[in-house]
């Protein structure tokens, strides 16, 4: 199907209709207001919405009355709700707070973004007043929920670091009074039972890497000596039923894992999904190589072009969706964030919002004490180019790193408000733009939409997701409003503090 | 004129001309600014009134591919900042308080450190009108005795600015 809009140019009436955009989906017209109400239209439906002769009564006039898309009746009030809900963690400030306590790592990766030390590389730790410090700041944050995330290199390396960063943010935590969270994403390699106890009794949340099959996985992060995957598979398991044993959810409590999609994984999404739905995982998150870390060197064996991504993400939610309807509860990320935003519920995700969370959102603190806007900031800096470094935990105040020039320029470039083809794209109210990968492919933080491959996945899985629900499958719809169900994982919260 | 953009491959040197009423300067500065770290960037104006643009290596010699290359990015990004430069304008006030609300809310409310270190000794803006005097001020209050012999409102030319 195409749209004949040349056709239907001379009859094209104006008057009636509310601001909206609109894009050609499948077999339908996609269209989308400011505050993010959305219609499917069939081409004739469409046709009398633009035509304006839709006739009053009617179950079409009164869908789009429904969802704002006339002047006449428009809400302002629910507009309004509708644009709050999107926006109102703007003001909020930063709750993800990176601690990266080593850079040393015992894995080698090809696709590595963390620019990991050697195991020798001990000036990489961070030292335990530099953590004390960085805890000091991120409790300054009016956040009132604040994440600290242990990240690396690998952090189970720097564990020490880590079990001291925990006892002194829990302690100053008790003047503070925030609701606090402790996660932490590790290979699992050098996991013990001391280590896990440690951190189970601390509840810290556990993520780690599952690029998917074993030969996949070990291809391409390297444990000398020793197989990643078994490493990490064997973890899962032990963390999942250690969960279980303390009474928790199992439904709920689980290790979380990541995947980094690489030109090996396009041809093997069945199987990735399998690897993890074998481990009992729930959800995956099916996200593409980044430009940051090694991928520059590495780039001619792990990038490919995004259409081609496209179609492995579509071959594997695909998939899922059949798993599902058999009675396999699993899902993918991206979708579950996008569906979530479409239905009204914005999960805030930081790389997916307008503007997007850097600086505001979350912070990164180097294991020497440098502040950066997000960890692909720090990752730049790793590769030579610090413009996204705020400040340092020994001489910034927190307003000092949030207020940074460089906070502010990224706030207007991530505005898809202010973004040529943002602008006019039809899912602008539920996207994001990342500035650090605009600054890297294209020397600015505005970067160029059409041309940004980050833009053709967005659009590409926003595509997907709207052709499925225009199919009007109740068990597909079904299935994709579970994936919007967001439950809380109170457990992980820190006890209250007095 | 022509109105196209040609690019000539020359000495190593891409040069090609824009049409300044076409894209605005603010913008040419911003698609050439992005380019500075790539290679040396020359902007200069012919006899017809076109913006010049010439873009060399820095380093060593530079081949056609990377020379086109250029000069076909330097076209993308100039319509990129052109087009930007419009919607800046057109959605600047949103723009100003989605920004203000997003750092206003990083920031958080001011604490009482911040209401410590506040330099209270510095002069209020400038307040040509008086509006932020004291009546007493604006109107130079006499002493008791000059008092005395003082109309209850004061005379016209006291309220001239």
């Amino acid at each position: 199907m195409n749209l004949q809009l040349p056709a239907l140019a001379p009859r094209l009436d104006v008057t009636t209709q509310a601001f909206f955009r609109f894009r050609q989906v499948g077999k339908k017209v996609l269209i989308t207001n400011y505050e993010g109400f959305w219609a499917l239209l069939t081409p004739e439906e469409f046709e009398r919405y633009a035509t304006g002769t839709v006739q009053p009564g009617t179950p079409l006039h009164q869908r789009l009355t429904d969802n704002n898309f006339f002047k006449a009746t428009y809400d302002t009030r629910k507009a309004a709700d509708r644009l709050w809900q999107r926006r109102q963690a703007l003001t909020q400030g930063p709750n993800l707070h990176l601690l990266i306590v080593t850079l040393r790592c015992n894995e080698s990766c090809v696709y590595c973004h963390a620019s990991r030390a050697g195991m020798d590389q001990v000036e990489t730790d961070m030292s335990r007043e530099t953590a004390e410090r960085s805890i000091d700041l991120i409790l300054q944050s009016p956040n009132p929920n604040l994440t600290i995330e242990f990240q690396g290199g690998e952090p189970l390396v720097a564990f020490d670091v880590v079990k001291h960063a925990i006892a002194y943010a829990n302690e100053k935590n008790k003047t503070a009074g925030k609701q606090l969270e402790f996660t932490m994403v590790t290979n699992m390699s050098l996991m013990d039972e001391e280590k896990l106890e440690y951190l189970l009794a601390n509840r810290v949340q556990l993520c780690t890497s599952v690029d998917g099959p074993e030969h996949l996985h070990d291809g391409q992060r390297k444990l000398p000596g020793a197989s990643a995957h078994m490493a990490a598979t064997k973890w899962i398991k032990r963390i999942n039923q250690a969960y279980a044993d303390r009474g928790l959810d199992p439904t709920l409590y689980r290790v979380e894992a990541l995947l980094t999609t690489t030109r090996d994984s396009l041809p093997l999404w069945k199987e990735i999904v399998d690897t993890y739905v074998d481990l009992g995982c729930r959800a995956l998150f099916l996200r593409p190589v980044d430009p940051f870390g090694w991928v520059d060197k590495t780039a001619r064996r792990v990038e490919y072009p995004r259409e081609d991504f496209l179609e492995y993400y579509r071959n594997a939610v695909d998939y899922m969706v059949e798993l599902n309807l058999k009675g396999v509860q699993v899902l993918e990320r991206y979708a579950a964030i996008f569906l979530s935003k479409f239905f009204g519920n914005d999960p805030n995700f930081l790389d997916l919002r307008s503007p997007a969370g850097a600086g505001i959102g979350c912070l990164a603190f180097n294991y020497d004490g440098k502040v950066f806007t997000c960890d692909e900031g720090r990752m730049l800096h790793e590769m030579g180019d610090s413009s996204f470094l705020l400040g340092n935990v020994t001489g910034s105040s927190f307003k000092d790193i949030v207020s940074h020039p460089t906070v502010r320029s990224m706030v207007l470039a991530s505005n898809l408000d202010g973004q040529p083809d943002c602008i006019n794209c039809t899912y602008n109210p539920y996207c994001g733009t990342q500035s650090t990968h605009n600054h890297k492919k294209f020397g600015s933080v505005f970067g160029r939409a059409r041309e940004s491959t980050i833009c053709a996945v967005h659009k590409g899985i926003q595509d997907y997701l709207f052709e499925r629900i225009s199919t009007d499958d109740p068990k597909v719809l079904d299935i994709f409003q579970k994936w919007t169900t967001s439950r809380p994982r109170t457990h992980f919260l820190q006890p209250p503090t007095a | 004129m022509n109105h196209t953009i040609t690019t000539q491959l020359s000495n190593g040197t891409a040069t090609f001309s824009v049409d300044p009423s076409l894209y605005p300067l603010d913008a040419l500065y911003g698609a050439a600014y992005i380019f500075i770290d790539r290679c040396f960037v020359f902007l200069d104006k012919d006899e017809a009134g076109r913006v010049v643009v010439s873009l060399s290596p820095k380093k060593g010699p530079a081949d056609e591919p990377t020379l086109q290359s250029w000069a076909g990015e330097f076209g993308n990004e100039l319509l990129s900042c052109a087009w930007r430069h419009q919607i800046s304008a057109q959605n600047r006030q949103v723009l100003e308080q989605v920004t203000s609300l997003a750092l206003a809310g990083a920031m958080g409310p001011p604490s009482l450190d911040d209401l410590s270190n506040f330099d209270f000794s510095s002069q209020p803006l400038e307040d040509p009108l008086g509006i932020a005097m004291s009546w007493e001020e604006k109107y130079k209050k006499k002493t008791p005795a000059a008092a005395a012999g003082t109309p209850a409102v004061a005379a016209p030319e006291a309220v001239k600015p």
